[in-house]
């Protein structure tokens, strides 16, 4: 099954931005959701009460993280104040949600650094936790991390089964999880090292974005038919020179100027090259759930027209 | 120096819809009252208060929202410092930051969380409210507690409300009451939760007057000529209008098991007609400096016309 296309825009709220307008202008350009990054560090708004505020203004407009870190805040809080969200925008959330990765992050407020197989376990657990409070009626949950005794949490979302599960990564452990949990997948740089470095990048290339999805695929046997797959690209501009473009950048990312241009998080060229590239990837790749930046989401916005519900 | 003069919130634990939720506020801010309060808990209190509340300020322009109050051992202080920051910038203002120890055994039980004594856990309220005041104040912070360490982090959002938004610190032990005089700018005057249960006959037998007395006291000796700036808040579970007040004044001091007297004057509740409440809430503001009343949301309409009558008097 060939799932539509939708668009999102990843915002932080930066100083001399209004929020309200903000929310309400990617809603008229017919983006799908409002993501909002879960950093400490040069990132500015809480996206909890952000996204809220954000649906409140707006009628139609999704919202929700991009994603949030599952360490900072206990998993049972996280479902209590989706749920919330949920309830008080009948049913326009999505929970993104990832095993944490910047150090800096944890440096900044005492957290222990664990290991990425740790941090992921965890997630896997506190995915357990979070579906059992949206499930019907009193749960239990006996983990190494999180322990829960007959819990019926409130409220319960509105959307059913339950609010949509987005998870993003770029290793096998994370993407077989996301692939067995999830209902978006986000493919996403490897970010093993803590940072975005060259190595992100190098994970970045068509091959190994080939091979996210066989991970993905393993981890969702036959479930993955249902699974909407997500990139968010990081490097998107409009321009009419993209082999310039990506000649210009490839240094940075230690690529070539055709590894820059072919990498599932560049999306480089005019409107109808970019148009062209995405059909091209919903084909190859099953992608069809595209995210971009606060910076260019305006002149992004043609291809959203073209291509949104289609 | 506080003025003393009367003010009333709404306390809303749960909504059957959006639509209500948007209702509720937009009624609270049209009757005059000044501030929309969430509660914070995993049973029996469905809304999670930052979202609820980042929503209610969004549908109204000059209502003040608040938790009343944040468990603190719920989430990390770096994490609630960003979210309080970010409602309190995106308000304009309008944060009223409630926060206490922790006290409800069965939130603790329910999510596997460790229900310290109480000492540790206003100790570490402590830590958090420090961490809390750094994070909205300008440039980086750091800290090394027992509990939290944060290394140089410039908290952002910065709130709009310098140094901060007011905290809200409630209790009715010597201890919390004393970290309150300390860090907070609103007092509750609360019924003693050391039991765990909000509805212990523990809890209830602290709110005779004499009670209520000794808890005034202990905050005037720990807050000394402060006293006189804090402001004092009571929130009220039983609002009943009747014109038998001496009936159920029975009937409340017989659960309560205080005497009948006490029962009318305890901070958590109101009964009688209109003249006898308006009469309660003023006996209340003379003996015990109390001028912040909140009710259940429930209550808001009926209360209203006595809201309009003393609120800013």
């Amino acid at each position: 099954m060939t799932h539509k296309f939708r668009f999102g825009v990843q915002v932080s709220g930066l100083p001399g931005e209004n929020w309200r307008d903000q929310a309400r202008q990617l809603e008229d350009l017919g983006y799908s959701t409002l993501y909002m990054p879960d950093h400490f560090i040069d990132t500015r708004l809480a996206p909890m009460p952000a996204i809220a505020i954000a649906a409140a203004h707006t009628t139609t407009l999704r919202v929700g993280a991009l994603v949030f870190d599952n360490d900072y805040k206990h998993p049972a809080i996280l479902a209590k104040e989706m749920a919330t969200i949920d309830e008080l925008t009948d049913g326009r959330t999505e929970l993104g949600i990832g095993a944490g990765w910047m150090k800096t992050d944890y440096e900044a407020l005492g957290l222990p650094y664990d290991s990425a197989g740790v941090r992921i376990a965890r997630l896997d657990e506190a995915l357990q936790v979070i579906k059992g409070c949206w499930a019907d009626g009193p749960f239990g949950f006996e983990g190494t991390h999180y322990q829960i005794t007959d819990y019926d949490a409130q409220p319960k979302p509105v959307q059913k089964p339950r609010i949509p599960i987005l998870i993003g990564g770029g290793g096998p452990k994370v993407l077989r999880l996301a692939g067995r949990e999830a209902d978006i997948i986000g493919i996403n740089p490897n970010l093993r090292a803590g940072a975005v470095t060259a190595d992100a990048a190098a994970s970045a290339s068509q091959a190994e974005t080939i091979k996210k999805v066989g991970w993905i695929r393993e981890g969702a046997g036959d479930r993955f038919d249902q699974i909407e797959l997500q990139i968010r690209y990081f490097l998107c501009a409009i321009t009419d020179d993209a082999m310039g473009f990506a000649t210009a950048v490839a240094p940075g990312f230690d690529s070539t100027p055709e590894e820059v241009l072919g990498s599932g998080a560049a999306l480089l060229g005019t409107i109808p090259e970019m148009i062209d590239q995405l059909l091209a990837r919903r084909e190859s790749w099953g992608v069809t759930n595209i995210v971009v930046g606060g910076d260019n989401f305006v002149d992004f916005a043609p291809v959203v027209a073209k291509l949104a519900g289609t | 120096m506080h003025d003393r003069k009367f003010r009333f919130g709404v306390i809303v634990p749960k909504v059957g819809s959006a639509t209500e939720f948007t209702e509720i506020a937009r009624q609270a801010e049209a009757l005059g009252y000044t501030t929309l309060y969430v509660p914070d808990h995993f049973v029996d209190h469905p809304l999670a208060p930052i979202p609820a509340l980042a929503a209610a300020a969004a549908v109204t322009t000059t209502l003040r929202v608040g938790p009343l109050v944040l468990g603190n051992d719920y989430k990390h202080p770096v994490v609630l410092a960003r979210e309080a920051a970010t409602i309190d910038l995106l308000s304009d203002g309008r944060l009223e930051l409630g926060i206490g120890a922790g006290w409800m055994t069965a939130d603790y039980e329910k999510a596997g969380m460790v229900l310290d004594r109480p000492g540790v856990r206003i100790a570490r309220l402590a830590e958090a409210i420090a961490i809390l005041k750094g994070l909205f104040a300008d440039g980086p912070f750091s800290f090394e507690g027992e509990h939290y360490q944060v290394t140089e982090l410039d908290g952002q959002p910065k709130p709009v409300q310098r140094p901060h938004p007011p905290f809200v610190i409630g209790g009715g032990g010597p201890k919390v009451l004393a970290l309150a005089a300390r860090e907070a700018q609103i007092v509750g005057i609360n019924a003693n939760l050391r039991s765990g249960d909000g509805n212990s006959s523990d809890a209830a037998s602290s709110l005779t007057s004499a009670r209520t007395d000794e808890k005034l006291q202990w905050l005037r000796d720990a807050a000394g000529s402060h006293f006189d700036d804090l402001e004092i808040q009571t929130l009220v579970g039983f609002v009943h209008f009747t014109d038998d007040r001496a009936g159920m004044a029975d009937a409340m001091a017989a659960s309560f098991g205080v005497p009948p007297a006490d029962a009318l004057l305890a901070p958590v509740t109101l009964v009688g007609n209109e003249s006898q409440i308006v009469e309660l809430l003023e006996t209340r503001r003379e003996r015990w400096h109390m001028s912040y009343t909140v009710v259940p949301h429930e209550s808001m309409a009926q209360l209203a016309p006595i809201v309009a009558r003393l609120s800013g008097t």
